[in-house]
Parts: C-alpha cells; sequence; structure tokens
C-alpha cells in the first residue's frame, strides 16, 4: 500500500515536472505526450546523424595517430567528457523511444502511458550508470568478452523483431530499419558504455589500432557501421518524405541520402579493414 | 465557477480578393455555456458580419466547424466557454482555420479538396460479400463490430490530419487511412486488395510514426493510431502473408 503510494506519488511529481517545462508542455497539452516524444525522437535523430558522421570523421585520422591522439586530447578535457556524458541523453532516449514505438507498432503493446514511463525511467538509469563509470574511470574490462555478450543481445533484439515482421507486407526498407533499430537498441548504448568503461583504450592510437586489429572486433566494428548507416539514411529519407511535397526533390535528397551513407560506409569500411 | 467571462478571441483572417492575412481581435462578454460558435455568429451579429466560418449541424456530428483554438484543432459546436477558459487557462483565444487544405475566407477552408483524400480511401464496400444463403442480409456478430465500431464514429473532422506529426503533404491522412482499415475489418468487404496497396503505399501507413496526435485530439474519442498500427502490425488477411 506504502509502496503503491509512493510511487504514485513519485510518478506524480516526475509528471508535473515534466508539465513545468515551458513551451513542451503546451505542446504536450494541445497534442500529448506521444507527440511530444515523437519530435524529441526525430530531433534527436537528427543530432544522432550529424554525431555518427562527425565519429567516423574522428575515426578517420586513425591512419595518421598523431593527428589522432592530438584529437583525443581535446575529446578527454574533462568539459568535453561533461558534454560527451550529457550527449549520452539523446541516445539512450532515442533508443528505448525507438524500442516502444517498435512494441508499440509491431507487437501489439498499447498501454503507451507505462511504456513512456519506462522509457523515461530506464533512460534515467542508463545516464546515471555512465555517469558513475565515468566518474571510476578504467575499468578494464575485456573488449572481446564486453561485445560478445552486447552482440549476442543485439542480435537476440534484431532477430525477434525480424521473425515478427519478415513475413509482412511492408517494404524491405522499413522491416530493416525496425530490425537495425532493435539492433542498435543494445549496440549503441554499449558502444558508448565500453567507451567509458575504458576510456584509456579510446584516448591512444596505439591502442585503439591493437583492439581493432582483433577479426571479432572488426566484424562488431562492420556490423556497427553497417546498421548505423542504414538506420541513419533511411530515417533522414522518412523525413524528407513527410514534409517535402514536390516529388523531384524529394528524388534528389534521397539521392543525397544514398550518396553521403554510402560515402561514410566507404570511410568506416576502410578504418576497419586498412588499419 | 464564473457566469460570465470577458473573452479576446484573435481571429485570423483571410481575405481572397485582396490575399491578405491578419489577426483581428474581437472582445465580448460570453456565458458559461456559450459554444465557440455562438461566440462567432455573435461577432456576426455584433461587431462585424464579414467574419466567414463554418458550421452545420452544430451538434458534432458533420465535423465542418473545425478550429485550431489555441493551436489545438477542435469543433467550435463542442468546445463551451467554460471549458475552453479551464482547459486553456486563459480567457484570451488564438483561433485559426485547420490546416489541411486552402483557406476560402477567414475560418473557412476548402473541405472539397480536404475530402479528395477520404474519397480515395474508398469510405465504403468497394465489393460486397455474397449474402449469406436464404438470407436478405448480413448478420455481424457483436465480437466482429467491437473490433472496429469505435473507428465508425469518424465525422470527418480532419483534426487529426491537423495535428499529426508528418503533415498532410504526403499522407493520405489518419481519417482516411482508418476509413480503409474499417473496411478492412469488415467481414462483409471482399477487395482487400486495393484497401492494402494503399495502405502500404508511400502515402499511406509510412508516412506515420505513432506520435498518436490523432487519438488525443479526435473529438470523437477515436484511438485513430491504434487502428494505423493495427496495419502495421499485419493485423488483417492478406497484408501478412496470408
Ligand atoms: S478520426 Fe476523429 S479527429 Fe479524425 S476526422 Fe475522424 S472524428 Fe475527426
Ligand atoms: S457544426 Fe457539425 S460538428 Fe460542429
Amino acid at each position: 500500500m506504502n509502496a503503491t503510494c509512493n510511487k504514485n506519488r513519485l510518478e506524480a511529481s516526475i509528471l508535473s515536472g515534466l508539465a513545468k517545462i515551458p513551451f513542451v508542455s503546451g505542446y504536450a497539452r494541445t497534442y500529448g505526450w506521444n507527440y511530444v516524444l515523437s519530435w524529441c525522437h526525430r530531433i534527436t535523430g537528427i543530432i544522432l546523424v550529424l554525431y555518427l558522421w562527425f565519429h567516423l570523421y574522428t575515426l578517420s585520422s586513425l591512419h595518421t595517430p598523431e593527428v589522432y591522439n592530438w584529437k583525443m586530447g581535446i575529446m578527454f578535457m574533462p568539459v568535453i567528457v561533461f558534454f560527451a556524458w550529457l550527449s549520452s541523453i539523446p541516445v539512450i532516449f532515442h533508443a528505448l523511444n525507438g524500442g516502444r514505438l517498435i512494441l508499440y507498432e509491431s507487437f501489439g503493446s498499447r498501454n503507451d502511458e507505462s511504456m513512456i514511463r519506462w522509457t523515461l525511467y530506464l533512460c534515467f538509469i542508463y545516464v546515471v550508470i555512465l555517469g558513475i563509470l565515468i566518474f571510476m574511470e578504467n575499468q578494464t574490462v575485456s573488449a572481446v568478452f564486453f561485445w560478445l555478450v552486447m552482440i549476442v543481445a543485439s542480435l537476440a533484439a534484431a532477430c525477434g523483431v525480424a521473425a515478427r515482421v519478415w513475413k509482412s507486407r511492408h517494404t524491405i526498407f522499413w522491416k530493416l530499419q525496425r530490425i537495425t533499430g532493435a539492433f542498435l537498441l543494445i549496440a549503441i548504448p554499449a558502444h558508448l558504455l565500453f567507451s567509458h568503461l575504458n576510456p584509456s583504450i579510446a584516448m591512444e592510437a596505439d591502442l585503439v589500432i591493437a583492439r581493432m586489429q582483433n577479426w571479432f572486433i572488426k566484424i562488431v566494428d562492420v556490423l556497427l557501421a553497417l546498421s548505423t548507416l542504414y538506420h541513419a539514411g533511411y530515417g533522414l529519407f522518412s523525413i524528407a518524405e513527410d514534409y517535402i511535397k514536390l516529388r523531384i526533390s524529394r528524388v534528389v535528397i534521397s539521392g543525397v541520402i544514398v550518396i553521403v551513407s554510402v560515402i561514410f560506409l566507404v570511410v568506416a569500411l576502410k578504418i576497419v579493414f586498412t588499419i | 465557477m464564473a457566469d460570465n467571462y470577458s473573452i479576446t478571441l484573435d481571429i485570423k483572417r483571410y481575405d481572397p480578393d485582396t490575399k491578405k492575412t491578419w489577426f483581428q481581435s474581437y472582445k465580448l462578454d460570453a456565458g458559461r455555456i456559450l459554444r465557440f460558435v455562438d461566440l462567432f455568429r455573435r461577432i456576426n451579429n455584433e461587431q462585424d458580419p464579414s467574419l466567414a466560418w463554418g458550421s452545420s449541424c452544430e451538434h458534432g456530428q458533420c465535423g465542418s466547424c473545425a478550429v485550431r483554438v489555441n493551436g489545438k484543432p477542435l469543433l467550435a459546436c463542442e468546445l463551451l466557454v467554460e471549458n475552453a477558459v479551464k482547459d486553456f487557462g486563459t480567457t484570451k483565444f488564438r483561433v485559426e482555420p485547420i490546416s489541411i487544405a486552402p483557406v476560402v475566407r477567414d475560418l473557412v477552408v476548402d473541405l472539397e479538396k480536404a475530402y479528395e483524400k477520404v474519397h480515395r480511401a474508398k469510405p465504403y464496400l468497394i465489393k460486397r460479400a455474397p449474402l449469406p444463403p436464404q438470407s436478405s442480409y448480413y448478420q455481424l456478430s457483436p465480437k466482429e463490430i467491437e473490433r472496429y465500431e469505435d473507428a465508425t464514429r469518424c465525422i470527418n473532422c480532419f483534426s487529426c490530419a491537423d495535428a499529426c506529426i508528418s503533415s498532410h503533404k504526403n499522407f493520405i491522412g489518419p481519417n482516411a487511412a482508418m476509413a480503409s482499415i474499417v473496411r478492412l475489418m469488415d467481414p462483409r468487404e471482399e477487395e482487400k486488395e486495393e484497401r492494402l496497396k494503399l495502405l502500404y503505399s508511400e502515402e499511406g501507413i509510412y508516412r506515420c510514426h505513432s506520435s498518436k496526435a490523432c487519438s488525443f485530439v479526435c473529438p470523437k474519442e477515436i484511438d485513430v493510431a491504434h487502428f494505423i498500427a493495427l496495419a502495421k502490425e499485419g493485423a488483417f488477411r492478406g497484408d501478412n502473408g496470408e
């Protein structure tokens, strides 16, 4: 009884806290929290696409270790680390909210309110855990062990979604968006977690190169590159299809998205196979 | 609760002759159970006969009075002054036409244009299943009807289309999609394929991102997003490899 009361009080205070956020709460009152979350999903998606491209650009300097080490010197400045921690918020939100949408659309979970609550709770827990790990610094976790566990979990999520949507009438592109989404739901938060578990490994080019030369890690990196770039590309395509009226403009933009995605894929594969 | 309110309506005007758009402010003292259509009528009678707005049944049954009040699409014939003050927490209201079709004048939009999408979704049985032997009518079980009964309450007010995150540029719209989905769920409809083709096209369910604004604003309290999600889920014969 008491536990229920406390829980309700906690939830009420979270909701009333959210309702105080200016601008956002106005939209929530007009169109509902789902609508606000959907906009957050779109905006965080775009932020993450830009971050992905920037990340690949940074990694491409592994070919010249001095440049990489110089860049990492900047990346590990305390203020930048703080922003890196903050940047985990869009990552985990986009991942978990995407998971919620997959459950809603393909698995018949219509219990929205509790799904939204769980999305927000889990986001909070993840961000706190990440903060603690950043604070504790190097935990020296084995890359192969960590990724073995995480890739199995990511593939299991992807297979679960694939089994559900594969036979449906949807286009292959739509299906792949959901399947890669389920894969990345675990793989990307894991990727972030790993980099904060072992910051020293990411700091020096030699250590990064040594890790990336392991064949299993190469497979992980290829899977990450393929799925993130596909997911990002289809996400951008979907936004363009929603808002651009003129067919010819949509075709041109889709073409640009494909070309940019392929260029970044080549960059990513070059990093994986020539290092 | 007050009996009278001093209300300010900032109404978006549009003059098709000059192509000019502007906001015009009207102040009124209004009783608590007056509806927004009553306020528009009073403005016509007492302040400005040139203000154009639309309504027909004035009983929440035709959808022709949908407008945006402080950003929210709703039926002006259902919105009482006291509810508006309570829900929006103000006595000042910005009233605009809904955005789903070109504006004809002031708050009146070209509903013919808006209805084009609904017509494309064919909101009727395209091919009726043959009647059961020795029967002059179809009998649907309550269980069958229960699955889609809610959706049949739609009055095509286009509030859902106005609120949709996906915009209405390339999307057939939540109400039109639902009109087709209802007939997919109707055991009397035999033409499933044509309906599925529309729903699985680029202007169909791919434009829906489950933002659920449609369900949130629907004045008939239909969970529109649920019906569209059923289509995404592959809940009908023929859309899941059957
Ligand atoms: S579903 Fe609701 S909001 Fe949409 S047109 Fe029908 S009645 Fe209006
Ligand atoms: S006038 Fe018919 S619904 Fe409002």
